[in-house]
């Protein structure tokens, strides 16, 4: 009996082999007419089932015609919108705040009225001309140079007297790969999307071939993602504008002054050409203008508030940005407080504290006494070797003599060296992360000043 | 000091691929063959899709319906709204067959017609943008006079194609020969023509092509390697310019059709290949077969390559050597010199007819200094365009206003502006070397702002790397030491210091002025630190002497380091 049940287990396979074999033996017929269940799990059947006419209950929109429609640009993709109104600014605070925010953009942008100008009439000169060209603008970020490209472009769109042109953003940081920039520049043009060699071959066409097409202005952000070893795309996209007939500007926007000639070849570098434009960073002064523009209709500011934000950024970095978040954070501060109707400079400076810690002595402060020990034995073995990297084997010898020093019961160094690798997930201190042994290299990730000052504080 | 690197590590890449020349000769073939698998089979499909695919036969069938009985709404209703989404989309048999028709002829000329009729009317709105500025300049004559003379420099001093090449008669006389020598005996060659980049080149290639009686008797392939996919996809690259129907699945099959190709009676075939160095693969398979290829029987076959470097063929093709037929004559561009850029300047502009916007001295500082840099004329033709520019600008300072003022300017300002500009401003010397010195300056942009632009703390960090570099001991800096001796300064003089994570993106913001390099990739904190300028341009940057003499001389903030 137990071969029998084992030889029906079988008996799908049998009858597709006794299928397909025109001669049937009775034996296996039987089996089948008896295991007619198992039948349609076979992949002939499924096919069968597949193949009937089932177009009652077919839904119109498949997941895959859907697709194609957002590929070709018939259908957009929506959001979900919110069930409840936003309500409107009450106080003057929260006016005040959503006009410091910094996607908030302002009519016109103070302080950079030079840049402007430079920008516009290239643009101008370039669509007046009838040719292409290409322009590199650089500076470190938050100094405003996506904002006034575009507002540039915003304006020459508006103007009569100009020629039509189509305009084309590409932002190198939403790429997954340099090389999806034609995906989204042909995309742009005529809201397609198509695979990236396609799209390259049509925008070769396109602007290589003599034939009249609208201008493009186009802007390509953070260049130097887009730059890879081979470079082809940099390349290609330079390299168009002085081919084309059609007209194609292109102005590309990074952060190094010299990216050109220190990331890119000497072929590339020619066709970016020589005009450029360097965006530096903001002075105080113009911080101050920046915000006190944000804030016009609204008293909530002190100016000396004002002033001590601009005058802290502007040493470091003069990134508008950062200066924007810190006035939204003291209103927010003011804010919590309620019975404060205006920002003072007590409240800026609590945001410049938050905003601009040290959390590396609080940090060592809340620290277990191992840990402390431990970091009071790198710190010691650092001062006595006068090398920077340390072995765990040195360090737990110096916490040995530390321990006996204050009295204490010494651990093993099993768990030292688990204190240790706390410590190292808290970036305190930097360790080996391929040998776990007494070998382990040990780096100070904080200056010996700060230990010292964490300590030091404690103990008094 | 990377272009000597690189070389060297070519060198070693060219021994070892001498050395490994007899064991790799049967895996070059395998490692294409499975490159190029990955690559064709798309291309297969898609070529054999369309046809095939199920959908023309949905779609006729619910048309179909549509026509025969319009009964059940539903229906309908669906496949009016498919239509009405978009008409080309929708996928009906014609949509089809346009889709189809993306690569052949019939595509073409329904593109051409779409072309011709967006022309006329672009034509159309020049003409009236034209008439518009020639009313214009009909009330205001002196303005215009000289806004269309800037204008007209500008234009012709583009960096397009140009029709004429002076400068590179000699070049171009030399290819023209071998071209038409090649052409006359019916014989197959090989070029290679280097040249450092805006020598003209390519330019100069294409206007030889360009002449009617090399144009007739040759077909053209102008390939640009660049923007193939890779250097394998050059084969299916050159098929599609052939117009070969057939397309292989790998790009093996693509070179043997190639090659049956060039085997066969055809016509005479002129291969340009330019920026030909980025078919460089490891061991040079690609280059090497398209080299040989004008060395085969009947091939008929004029090969042009294009690049950069003056010694491609001898570096990484050293076996052409071996055999006198396949090694490819060489042509050099060397960079234009002082007298063949003003010769350019003066064809381009005498044929505008605006010579006079630059005044003979101008012009000759503009080209010596281009031609004692790098020779190229993209840069000379880049600044002479910022040179007008710049004094187009000058001269309409009123651009920014706001819209609404800007249109009241312009018809309020031209009283008073006729009489000062009378005369159309030349561009002088004084021109030329502001803007030459904007660009060839390695300080330029900090220079010509009156107000300091530069942070207090990045002035401070700067200091203290230059202090490190002079006094300390060890000269090996890394971000952790920096930050310490930073913030002991910093103590010194009272300032509140920033941690040690905000340091290093400070060090970042530094970096893209290209004062210093921070190389490294682990630990923010052991990255090294290296200056790239010197200390009297870091000191004509900084604009503060008083805190760096402050800083440089206080040695007592080093430490122990």
């Amino acid at each position: 009996e137990a071969l029998k049940r084992s030889e029906e287990d079988y008996v799908p396979r049998r009858v597709l082999r006794s299928r397909s074999n025109s001669s049937a033996s009775v034996n296996s017929l039987d089996l089948n007419e008896s295991d007619k269940q198992f039948v349609p799990r076979t992949p002939r059947s499924r096919r069968n089932t597949m193949s009937t006419p089932k177009k009652l209950t077919s839904t119109p929109k498949t997941p895959k015609s859907t697709l194609k429609q957002l590929r070709d640009g018939t259908i957009t993709p929506s959001m979900q919108s919110r069930s409840t109104m936003i309500p409107k600014d009450s106080t003057p605070l929260m006016k005040a705040r959503t006009q410091l925010h910094v996607s908030y953009v302002p009519n016109s942008l103070p302080c950079r009225e030079k840049e402007y100008q430079d920008i516009y009439c290239f643009l101008k000169g370039k669509l007046e001309d009838g040719y292409g060209g290409c322009m590199y603008i650089s500076g470190v970020p938050g100094t405003g140079k996506t904002a006034t490209v575009t507002s540039v472009i915003d304006r020459l769109k508006t103007e009569r007297k100009l020629p039509k042109f189509d305009y084309v953003n590409v932002n190198g940081m939403r790429l997954t790969e340099p090389r999806q920039a034609y995906v989204e520049i042909w995309k742009q043009l005529t809201d397609k999307t198509i695979p990236w060699e396609q799209a390259q071959n049509l925008l070769e066409q396109r602007f290589t071939k003599k034939k009249h097409h609208t201008p493009v202005v186009m802007l390509i952000d953070e260049l130097d993602i887009l730059c890879t070893k081979r470079q082809d795309v940099v390349y290609n996209l330079l390299d168009w504008p002085t081919k084309s007939n059609d007209q194609l500007i292109v102005i590309t926007i990074a952060n190094t002054m010299d990216l050109p000639e220190r990331l890119l070849m000497s072929r590339v570098t020619s066709r970016l050409g020589l005009t450029r434009l360097t965006f530096q960073a903001y002075t105080h002064k113009q911080l101050m203008e920046i915000v006190t523009k944000r804030l016009t209709g609204t008293e909530s500011f002190n100016p000396d508030a004002v002033q001590l934000v601009a005058r802290k950024v502007a040493s470091v970095s003069g990134d508008a940005r950062r200066a924007l978040d810190i006035c939204r954070r003291a209103a927010e501060i003011a804010e919590n407080e309620n019975q404060h109707q205006q920002v003072s400079i007590a409240h800026i400076n609590q945001a410049l504290n938050a905003m601009i810690t040290q959390p590396q002595v609080m940090a060592i402060r809340r620290c277990s006494r191992l840990q402390k020990l431990l970091l009071q034995a790198v710190v010691a073995e650092i001062e006595r070797t006068g090398v920077e990297e340390t072995t765990f084997s040195d360090v737990f010898r110096m916490l040995v003599s530390c321990c006996a020093l204050d009295g204490l019961k010494m651990v093993s160094s099993v768990v030292a060296q688990r204190a240790l690798s706390q410590l190292s997930a808290c970036r305190l201190i930097i360790t080996d992360q391929k040998c776990r042994d007494v070998y382990q290299k040990i780096i100070l990730n904080v200056s010996v000043h700060d230990v010292y000052f964490a300590l030091k504080k404690e103990q008094q | 000091m990377i272009r000597v690197t690189r070389s060297s590590r070519r060198k070693e890449e060219l021994q070892r691929a001498k050395l490994e020349i007899n064991s790799n000769e049967n895996s070059t073939d395998k490692n294409t063959n499975l490159n190029g698998e990955s690559e064709i089979p798309n291309n297969h499909q898609k070529s054999s899709k369309p046809p095939r695919s199920r959908r023309p036969a949905k779609s006729k069938s619910s048309s179909d319906i549509q026509l025969l009985s319009p009964v059940t709404p539903p229906k309908q209703r669906k496949s009016n709204g498919s239509e009405n989404h978009n008409a080309e989309v929708s996928v009906t048999p014609s949509s089809l067959f346009k889709r189809l028709s993306l690569k052949s002829p019939l595509k073409k000329s329904a593109v051409s017609a779409r072309a011709s009729l967006f022309n006329s009317k672009q034509k159309v709105e020049n003409t009236e943008q034209n008439q518009e500025i020639t009313k214009g300049s009909g009330s205001i004559p002196e303005e215009a006079k000289i806004y269309s003379q800037y204008q007209n420099a500008r234009k012709a001093l583009h960096s397009n194609f140009p029709t004429e090449l002076p400068g590179r008669e000699n070049e171009i006389k030399e290819l023209r020969n071998f071209i038409l020598g090649h052409l006359e005996n019916g014989s197959s060659g090989s070029i290679y023509v280097s040249g450092p980049p805006g020598t003209g080149k390519t330019a100069s290639l294409n206007s030889i092509v360009q002449h009617s009686d090399i144009s007739s008797k040759v077909q053209q392939i102008y390939i640009n390697c660049t923007a193939i996919k890779s250097a394998t996809a050059v084969y299916s690259r050159l098929i599609r310019e052939l117009n070969i129907k057939s397309h292989g699945k790998s790009e093996k099959d693509n070179l043997l059709i190639v090659e049956k190709y060039l085997q066969k009676k055809h016509k005479m075939l002129l291969i340009v290949l330019d920026e030909i160095d980025q078919l460089e693969t490891k061991n040079h398979s690609i280059l090497y077969t398209i080299f040989e290829w004008p060395s085969k029987p009947n091939s008929r076959l004029i090969l042009v390559g294009i690049a950069n470097a003056l010694d491609l063929t001898d570096r990484t093709l050293p076996r052409l050597q071996a055999r006198c037929e396949l090694k490819p004559n060489l042509l050099h561009f060397a960079p234009y010199t002082k007298e063949q850029i003003v010769k350019i300047f003066t064809s381009r502009l005498e044929s505008a007819g605006v010579l006079n916007v630059f005044t003979p001295i101008a012009l000759q500082m503009l080209a010596g200094k281009v031609a004692s840099i790098s020779g190229d004329v993209r840069r000379a033709l880049d600044i002479g365009r910022r040179v007008i520019e710049f004094i187009d600008q000058n001269d309409n300072v009123d651009v920014l206003k706001s819209v609404e003022n800007f249109t009241n300017e312009l018809t309020e300002n031209q009283a008073p502006k006729t009489e000062q500009d009378a005369k159309p401003k030349t561009v002088n010397l004084k021109e030329v070397v502001s803007v030459l010195n904007n660009v060839y300056g390695t300080t330029q942009n900090l220079n010509d702002d009156t107000e300091e632009t530069f942070p207090l703390q990045q002035k401070i960090v700067i200091c203290s790397l230059l202090l490190m570099l002079k006094k300390a001991k060890n000269k090996d800096i890394t971000i952790g030491k920096l930050h310490e001796v930073y913030s002991r300064i910093c103590r010194k003089q009272n300032l509140m210091a920033v941690d040690q994570a905000e340091f290093s993106g400070l060090c970042s913001l530094i970096e893209t002025r290209g004062i210093i390099r921070v190389t490294g990739r682990k630990e923010p904190r052991m990255h090294k630190v290296s200056l790239e300028w010197n200390d009297t341009e870091v000191a004509e940057a900084l604009k503060d002497k008083q805190l760096m003499s402050v800083i440089l001389q206080d040695e007592t903030c080093l430490g122990k380091i």
